[in-house]
């Protein structure tokens, strides 16, 4: 392959000015990637900000990771960490202590290099409880802070007041510190970048750079010329001229979009959505290629029951293993997928993601639908005779009855609920469904804790140790009971919660979290029920994807946060 | 008549007062806040969460956030948005802008197309073109707006595997490239042009339901009309069919449309409509729909404020118009 000579010329000077770049690995070695064009994403609304400091959602953040560097993150391939504008790192002092050394010659956009006075002050920013930041939670572990400090000019050091497994992960954006220290000083750092800042004065340090904002229609990047990072043939990266994000906000009109080639990727929700992708491929209209149910995606459905309820009668049937391994078997989870899911996704029945392999377990007991087999664990625990309206009452005459409430208009988890409500009711455990307001819900479960059972979810994600919010005994989150008495298993899986966000050897890790998900999955304090399936659709005129077999739904459809492998096949 | 002006602006204040704070408390009633999405985050800790409350003000008594939202609005500040962290003019202004452009549309289309029509139908009352319309209007009013904005779009999309090439564009307001060039690097009268060839397919599903009600009201008032007695006398004394229509029927019947102008006012400012969310026009719907999925107090409250006054405004402006094209309303 003969390339222009201007490209060898690029080249030469990419590895003069940039000594130490970073690889980025493409998915399939044997495509030959071309330069240009343009690539069309879709959102569903607008960047609310290109201010890091201020973004509180994935809307904005997803955009300000396209020009702002993290540090670390994890490998696309093997999930493990990875330096982003970081080249190394030196663990010291039983995992306390962590340096960093950053990649020298990496530039801004504006041409000042990217160095440690720029990684120290977005820190220091990120963590000012005064700023707001999201990325905050990245600085504190329980309430006692992560201290970053710089050794010199492309060094810096991270301590942690305890030992982190994740620790290695640093995921937040670093801003340059000519441009935001100003501002940051008057304490107007939340002011910098709004939606209506000029493009042009916004700077980057990753592979794109803003270009275009219109609001409520598009956001268009263009290829910073001096991102450091290039391919495995040593080429400069990003390929793209462009990245364009068109907003809208109806997932039917997206779906028009995509089916008019008007979209170069699209993630499928449901079946019909699948069938309709197929069918134009199909008749020839549509050159793409969609692999339906190719994963299942990170968020998680589940049940809980009031362990607090003021009802003393509820709090003890709720708190019973028996009746929630009963629950369980209630819960017919092929309909389910086939009636919620429109017949793709897959049963859930453990809290760790299924996506993040490195350490899901399939090897978990599984109370599987058995209406039979619920009937007669729940005469074991007295619920032997029915009254006159057909439910189960126990010895005192009391009849088996409980309120389950979801979040209204979350059509997926109000079909799973009433499934579960007519499941229940044939065997005569009376289910009062009713779908309620999400922050109401919200509202119940963390103040007034006035309900019996709730379906909710919570997203998941690669790393286990940032569900302890959720798993420990203190934890804000620990949804079903919040104390002060507490069963052994919920104080083993405090423990081994703990052990896991402070262990550092990965197998050691592993074999923590696979026995949590066997505690969870045993005594069953959330009940999961299915999780939604992952159905990613391309246009085949897209290069630089994950091939079928390495798509997961936590890296999307290419690997990394952006699309640095991505580029138009020619 | 100066007095009269004067009075009914004195009595907006009032109206304005009681109508925000109402608003405010409404939103403040519904349960959670800004914030609330956050709580459910694993990775946030109690104290994080109770810091952003503090930030945002959300800590405070609500009378005490409406005062402070109050004062900044009589000094021409519509407040901080939450989630943008900018002024919400800056927020609200494009959109309002890029809205204007299918609501003024819609309501030109609307009026030209409902008045003759309404007319027609009441001076062939029960004729089969009257049948037809009020079949069409009747279906006009009924078709919900969402689902007639999904199947223009699957129209479009129709259209274009029909001729192999877009007619109508399926979704949007603005093209990538006008011409082979960046749209803002293209021709200002381009530029229009891309805009109102994106504009027919929204602009005919904002359009129809309100063409359908105005048409009908426009053959109720022409069929009232023409029974009165002044119409009698008019062909009584012999003047032509064309003169008693137009002079006599039609400048009466159209005086509660003429009036109604007024209320059109607010809508200039109040978007679209949800045809906006499906045709991913980036109007003011999209984003106060947002808003209010976050509870983004400021730019729910700015919205409503705005178009609080210009109801006000318009109400007044109406009255004024129908005691100008009225002669026997007064006003002293």
């Amino acid at each position: 392959m003969k390339k222009p000579i201007w490209i060898l010329a690029v080249l030469a000077l990419g590895a003069l000015v940039l000594a130490q770049p970073k690889v980025f690995k493409a998915p399939n070695p044997s495509e030959s990637p071309a330069y240009g064009g343009d690539f069309r994403d879709v959102s569903t609304s607008d960047p609310k900000t290109f201010n890091p400091f201020v973004a509180k959602e994935t809307s904005s953040s997803d955009v300000i990771s396209l020009f702002l560097p993290w540090l670390t993150d994890y490998n696309p391939y093997t999930g493990e960490p990875e330096g982003l504008l970081v080249k190394s790192w030196e663990i010291k002092n039983n995992g306390l202590t962590i340096v960093f050394h950053l990649r020298e010659g990496a530039v801004w956009s504006d041409g000042k290099p990217i160095t440690a006075d720029d990684v120290i002050f977005s820190a220091k920013v990120h963590a000012d409880p005064d700023v707001g930041s999201n990325s905050i939670k990245s600085f504190e572990i329980d309430g006692s802070p992560i201290v970053w400090s710089k050794i010199d000019d492309y060094t810096v050091q991270a301590d942690f007041p305890k030992p982190f497994a994740p620790a290695l992960i640093q995921g937040w954006s670093i801003v340059p510190k000519h441009v935001f220290e100003k501002a940051y000083a008057e304490g107007t750092v939340t002011e910098m970048w709004d939606v209506g800042t000029d493009p042009a004065q916004i700077v980057s340090g990753g592979p794109f750079i803003l270009d275009q904002f219109v609001q409520g229609e598009r956001v268009v990047l263009k290829k910073n010329p001096n991102f450091w990072g290039v391919d495995e043939k040593g080429n400069p990266l990003p390929y793209l001229d462009r990245y364009i994000f068109t907003i809208v906000p109806d997932i039917n009109a997206a779906l028009a979009k995509f089916l008019a080639g008007e979209l170069d990727l699209y993630g499928a929700r449901d079946a019909d959505q699948v069938a309709q992708i197929i069918d134009r491929i199909d008749s020839g209209k549509l050159d793409a290629t969609i692999f339906p149910n190719a994963d299942v995606t990170t968020s998680t459905n589940f049940v809980f029951f009031n362990w607090n309820n003021e009802d003393t009668w509820k709090a003890e049937l709720f708190r019973n293993k028996k009746f929630r391994q009963a629950m369980a078997h209630l819960m017919d989870k092929e309909s389910m997928i086939e009636l919620a899911l429109g017949g793709l996704g897959q049963p859930q029945w453990s809290p760790i993601s299924i996506p993040a392999k490195a350490f899901f377990t399939d090897d978990v007991a599984k109370f599987e639908y058995d209406p039979a087999k619920a009937a007669q664990m729940l005469a074991e625990i007295g619920f032997r005779n029915k009254n006159a309206q057909g439910v189960l009452v126990d010895a005192s005459g009391r009849a088996l009855e409980f309120r389950l409430a979801t979040n209204q208009g979350n059509n997926v988890r109000e079909k799973i609920a009433q499934l579960f409500a007519e499941d229940a009711k044939k065997i005569g455990v009376n289910v009062k469904y009713a779908p309620i307001a999400f922050n109401e819900l919200v509202r119940q479960i963390l103040n007034t804790r006035d309900f019996d059972a709730i379906l909710i979810g919570l997203t998941g994600g690669r790393e286990p140790a940032f569900g302890r919010n959720v798993w420990e005994l203190d934890g804000p989150l620990h949804m079903w009971n919040y104390g002060p008495d507490f069963e052994s298993f919920e104080i083993l899986i405090d423990k081994l919660m703990k052990q896991g966000a402070t262990t550092l050897e990965q197998s050691k890790r592993r074999e923590i979290y696979v026995r949590f998900q066997q505690v969870v999955a045993e005594n069953l304090p959330l009940t999961y029920t299915v999780a939604p399936a992952y159905n990613p659709a391309r246009l085949n005129k897209i290069g630089g994807l994950f091939p079928k077999e390495q798509i997961n739904s936590l890296e999307g459809q290419y690997p990394y946060n952006y699309p640095v492998t991505v580029f138009i096949k020619k | 008549m100066t007095a009269y002006i004067i009075r009914r602006f004195l009595h907006l204040i009032p109206t304005f007062l009681g109508a925000t704070f109402l608003a405010f408390l409404v939103i403040q009633l519904a349960p959670g806040d800004f914030i609330t999405r956050l709580e459910l985050d694993p990775s946030y800790d109690r104290a994080q969460i109770e810091n952003f409350r503090r930030l945002f003000g959300l800590d405070q008594p609500f009378t005490v956030q409406y005062a402070k939202w109050l004062s900044g609005f009589l000094k021409g500040y519509l407040g901080l948005s939450l989630s943008y962290q900018t002024d919400v003019w800056q927020v609200l202004k494009p959109r309002i802008l890029n809205s204007m452009v299918l609501v003024i549309s819609s309501i030109v289309f609307v009026y030209v197309v409902s008045i003759p029509i309404g007319i027609y139908s009441a001076l062939r009352q029960y004729s089969w073109g009257d049948r037809f319309w009020t079949t069409f209007a009747f279906f006009g009013l009924a078709v919900p707006n969402f689902f007639f904005a999904l199947l223009m779009l699957y129209f479009a999309l129709w259209l274009k595997d029909t001729f192999g090439h877009e007619i109508f564009p399926i979704g949007g307001m603005r093209s990538l490239y006008v011409d082979g060039v960046d749209f803002f690097e293209a021709p200002k009268w381009r530029q229009w042009l891309d805009v109102m060839w994106h504009a027919v397919l929204p602009v005919i599903v904002a359009g129809t339901a309100g063409t359908a009600g105005l048409m009908r009201v426009m053959r109720t008032q022409m069929l009232e009309t023409k029974m009165q007695d002044y119409v009698r006398t008019a062909r009584a004394k012999g003047l032509s069919e064309r003169v008693v229509i137009y002079k006599h029927i039609l400048r009466n019947a159209v005086i509660p449309i003429i009036a109604s102008i007024g209320f059109l006012l607010p809508e200039l400012f109040g978007g679209a409509g949800f045809v906006e969310v499906v045709m991913a026009w980036p109007g003011l719907t999209p984003l106060i729909l947002d808003a209010i999925f976050s509870i983004d107090v400021y730019i729910i409250m700015g919205s409503i404020s705005i178009s609080v006054v210009l109801l006000m405004i318009g109400n007044l402006l109406s009255d004024l118009l129908l005691a100008w094209v009225d002669p026997r309303i007064r006003y002293s």
